[in-house]
C-alpha cells in the first residue's frame, strides 16, 4: 500500500469527509508522522500504510487492528510510555509517542 | 458514592431508546465506550427496511445523528469515552473514564453493550490484512480511511453483503464473497446490488490460509463438501491485500455473566444470551437488556428493545411512563420478527422463552411474474422478490399506487392505473429494488432508469455500459441524465434497444472511455505503452510481453510501427535506432487443424 494522501477517501457518492482538517504530529517507533483531528491513533497509522501494529507476546507473529471498536486486543500499543492503550478508540493527539507494545519487561 | 436511577450501559440504538423511554421521571445516566455515541449506526451508509413510521428509508448514519442530537438537546447525562469495568453482586457498576476508575450506585441497569465480531479458524487468521467486516466499515465510513485495494469477503449474510457494496462505494474493490452454505444469508435485494456491482458469490467455499510477508498478499480459498469438510485439489488463490470476516456476531455479555444473570446457550441468538422476560428483565431484578446482548438481529430491533427495557425499568421503579409507546414498540417488533426472514430468531425467542410462535414460513425468494404493466407510460418495475420487513415504497407514494398492506413482511404490489410515473419509489427504496421503465420511449428503444449510489455518476451524453443483474456486460447504453435525489440515492435514465430492456439492470461508467487504441487486437492503449516505458520498458519485446501489444490474431501488422513510435518519442531515440522486435509465424489467424499432414 502507499503512503500519506493516497489512502485518504476523497470522493464518496454518500459521505462528506472533512477537508482542511488541522494536521497532528506524532511519532511511531521514532519516525515522525503525521495525522488529521478527528484521526484515532489506529486510522491514522493506516493510512500511513503501517500493518503492523505490534508483533504477539509469545511467537512474534506480526498483529494489525481487527475490529476497530474496542473489543479485541489486536490493535494494542504502547502510547506516551503506556502499555495496551486501544489505539482504535484513542484520539490521535499532538506529539504522541507511539510504539509496537512488543518487549517484555 | 454517586447515585442514579437508570444506568444504561451503552450508547448504541438499543442504549439510546432505552434512555429516552426511561427518563420521563427517572434520573438516568448513559456510559459509552466509543468515541463518538450511536454505536454502529455512524458506520451505517445504506438505508434502513423497516417502517416508514419508524426509521425506514434513511441511512444509518442519519439516524444516528438524529438519535445523538436528541439525546444531548433533551440534557441526558452522559458519560462518553467511558468504559464500565464491572457490575457487582451489590449492583454498584464501576467504570474508567481518563484512566480514573469511579463507581456509581444505579437503582436499575439496563445493559445495551451489543456484539462483537465473530471470528474465524484458519491458517494465518491473525495476519495484518485479515480484518473484521464491520471494523473495515468502521475505517473506511467513519474515518474515510481506505484499509486496503483488492478484498476478499467471507460471508454472505447481511453484514458481508452490506460491506462489500459499501467498499465498492468507497472505491475498494472487493473480488469476490466466500459463502461457506447454498445460499445467500442476508436479504435477496442487498445480494442484487452486489451482484449487479459483477462480484461472485462464491458458495460451498470456505478460506483455507492467507499468506504474505507482514500482511496479506494473497488467500486461499478451499470448495466445501456437504458436511462442511474443505475438499482437498478445490483449492483457488486470490491475489488481496484484505480479508474480511463476515461471519456473524455475538453478544457482548460479559458484564451480564460478572453481574450472575442467568444465561443460556442459544446459536439461533448468536450464542450465550442473558434469559429475560418480555419486559426485557434479566433474572437479577435490577438488570435489564436491550439489543444485541439480547440476542443478535438488527438495529431497528434494537431501538425497539430498547425502548420495552427504558419502559419497563422505569415502571419498576413507579415511574410515569407512556404506555401507548410501549404498546406500538411491542407490536411493531413482533411485525418485524414475523416473516419469513425473522425465523431464526422466532427459533431462539422460542427457546428463550418458553413459547411458541404461530407464524412459521420459510424464507424464499419468489420468482418475477409475467408482468402486466403498460409500455407507453413511465411505469416502476418492482424487482423485491422476498418477504422482508419494509414498506417506505408504500410509505412515499403519494396516489397510493404501491400496496405492502398490514403485514410489513407482504411483497409490494403495483396498481398501474393509479401510478403516474413519478419514480419517488425508486428513490426511496432501501433495497434499489425499483426500476423505472418507459418500454415504448421510441420504436426501437427504451428509457429505463436506475438507481444509482456510485462513483462516477455518469454524465447525460455519456455513452455508458448496460449491466444486467449479475453484472455482466450487456449493450451500450446513452445516459439521458441523472436525477438526483435529496438522499444521494440517483436514478441514472438511459436509453437501451428495446430487446434489453428486460436484462439491463445497472450502469457502468466506461473505464477507458476517451482512450487512445494502439493494439486493437489486445485493447491496448497509448496511455498503457507510455506508462510502462516510463518505469524502464523500452524495447517492443518488452512491451508485448508485459502488455500483449502485438500477440492478438493480427500479429502486430497494425500495431508494431506504432508502438516503435511511441517509444522514439519517449526516449528521444529515432525509429531506426529501435530494436523491431521478434515477427513469429503464422501471420493469419491459423486453426491447428489446417496444419496436419495429409
Amino acid at each position: 500500500m502507499k503512503e500519506g494522501s493516497f489512502v485518504r477517501i476523497e470522493e464518496h457518492p454518500i459521505l462528506t469527509f472533512p477537508k482542511d482538517r488541522r494536521k497532528i504530529e506524532f511519532t511511531f517507533e521514532g519516525k515522525k508522522m503525521v495525522g488529521y483531528e478527528g484521526d484515532t491513533i489506529a486510522s491514522a497509522l493506516i493510512a500511513q500504510g503501517v500493518k503492523v501494529f505490534s508483533y504477539s507476546h509469545k511467537s512474534k507473529r506480526p498483529r494489525g487492528f481487527f475490529c476497530a471498536v474496542g473489543k479485541c486486543s489486536s490493535c494494542l500499543m504502547m502510547v506516551n510510555g503506556i502499555r495496551n492503550v486501544r489505539t482504535c478508540i484513542t484520539p490521535l493527539k499532538d506529539g504522541m509517542d507511539i510504539r509496537r507494545n512488543d518487549e517484555d519487561e | 458514592m454517586n447515585e442514579c436511577d437508570i444506568l444504561v450501559v451503552g450508547g448504541g440504538p438499543a442504549g439510546i431508546s432505552a434512555i429516552r423511554s426511561a427518563k420521563l421521571g427517572a434520573d438516568v445516566v448513559l456510559i459509552d465506550d466509543g468515541l463518538k455515541l450511536g454505536g454502529q449506526l455512524i458506520k451505517q451508509t445504506h438505508k434502513f427496511f423497516g417502517s416508514a413510521e419508524q426509521f425506514a428509508g434513511m441511512r444509518g448514519v442519519d439516524i444516528a445523528n438524529k438519535l445523538v442530537s436528541e439525546l444531548y438537546e433533551s440534557g441526558t447525562k452522559v458519560l462518553p469515552g467511558a468504559t464500565v469495568l464491572g457490575i457487582y453482586e451489590d449492583g454498584v457498576v464501576n467504570y474508567s473514564k481518563d484512566n480514573v476508575v469511579r463507581e456509581i450506585k444505579p437503582k436499575r441497569t439496563i445493559v445495551a453493550t451489543g456484539a462483537k465480531e465473530k471470528n474465524l479458524l484458519f491458517e494465518n487468521n491473525d495476519l495484518p490484512g485479515v480484518y473484521g467486516a464491520g471494523a473495515v466499515q468502521t475505517l473506511v465510513n467513519v474515518y474515510g480511511i481506505k484499509v486496503g485495494n483488492e478484498v476478499l469477503m467471507i460471508g454472505a449474510g447481511n453484514i458481508g453483503l452490506i460491506v462489500t457494496y459499501q467498499l465498492m462505494q468507497a472505491g475498494i474493490h472487493v473480488q469476490a464473497i466466500i459463502e461457506a452454505t447454498d445460499h445467500v444469508g442476508g436479504y435477496d435485494v442487498h445480494a442484487r446490488k452486489v451482484k449487479r456491482l459483477g462480484i461472485p458469490i462464491i458458495f460451498k467455499h470456505s478460506i483455507k490460509r492467507v499468506d504474505g510477508y507482514n500482511s496479506v498478499e494473497e488467500a486461499i480459498v478451499v470448495k466445501l463438501d456437504d458436511r462442511f469438510n474443505p475438499i482437498p485439489g478445490t483449492e483457488k488463490k486470490f491475489r488481496v491485500d484484505t480479508v474480511c470476516i463476515a461471519v456473524g456476531l455475538s453478544p457482548l455479555a460479559e458484564l451480564l455473566w460478572q453481574a450472575g444473570c442467568e444465561m443460556k446457550y442459544i446459536p439461533e441468538l448468536g450464542g450465550y444470551v442473558p434469559v429475560r422476560d418480555e419486559d426485557m428483565r434479566t433474572s437479577r431484578e435490577d438488570i435489564f437488556v436491550a439489543g444485541d446482548v439480547a440476542g443478535i438481529e438488527e438495529a431497528t430491533s434494537a431501538m425497539l428493545e430498547g425502548t420495552i427495557a427504558g419502559t419497563e425499568a422505569a415502571r419498576s421503579l413507579g415511574y410515569p411512563v407512556e404506555d401507548d409507546e410501549l404498546e406500538k414498540a411491542k407490536s411493531y417488533l413482533n411485525q418485524l420478527r414475523a416473516g419469513p426472514t425473522g425465523k431464526k430468531i422466532r427459533i431462539g425467542l422460542e427457546k428463550l422463552l418458553g413459547k411458541r410462535h404461530s407464524f412459521e414460513t420459510n424464507a424464499t425468494i419468489h420468482k418475477p411474474s409475467k408482468s402486466t404493466m403498460p409500455k407507453n407510460k413511465r411505469v416502476p418495475v418492482v424487482e423485491c422478490f422476498q418477504e422482508i420487513p419494509c414498506n417506505p415504497c408504500e410509505a412515499s407514494c403519494p396516489f397510493d399506487a404501491i400496496t405492502i398492506g398490514k403485514d410489513i413482511n407482504a411483497r409490494p404490489s403495483v396498481d398501474y392505473s393509479k401510478c403516474t410515473g413519478c419514480g419517488i419509489c425508486a428513490l426511496k427504496c432501501p433495497g434499489l429494488a425499483i426500476f423505472m421503465i418507459t418500454e415504448d420511449y421510441s420504436d426501437s428503444e427504451s428509457l429505463l432508469e436506475i438507481p444509482y449510489e456510485m462513483l462516477p455518476i455518469p454524465r447525460p451524453g455519456d455513452i455508458a455500459d448496460g449491466i444486467d443483474r449479475d453484472g455482466n456486460f450487456v449493450c451500450e447504453v446513452k445516459v439521458l441524465g441523472v436525477i438526483k435525489g435529496k438522499d444521494k440515492t440517483n436514478l441514472v435514465r438511459i436509453i437501451i434497444p428495446k430487446e434489453y430492456a428486460d436484462r439491463v439492470r445497472s450502469v457502468r461508467v466506461k473505464e477507458y472511455k476517451n482512450d487512445k487504441i494502439v493494439c486493437r487486437c489486445e485493447d491496448v492503449t497509448e496511455k498503457e505503452i507510455v506508462e510502462a516505458i516510463r518505469r524502464g520498458y523500452t524495447s517492443f519485446d518488452e512491451l508485448k510481453r508485459l502488455l500483449r501489444v502485438g500477440m492478438g490474431p493480427c500479429g502486430g501488422k497494425n500495431c508494431r510501427e506504432e508502438v516503435l513510435k511511441i517509444i522514439a518519442r519517449e526516449t528521444g531515440k529515432s525509429v531506426e535506432e529501435l530494436e523491431v522486435g521478434t515477427y513469429r509465424p503464422p501471420t493469419k489467424p491459423t486453426p491447428f487443424s489446417a496444419f496436419k499432414n495429409e
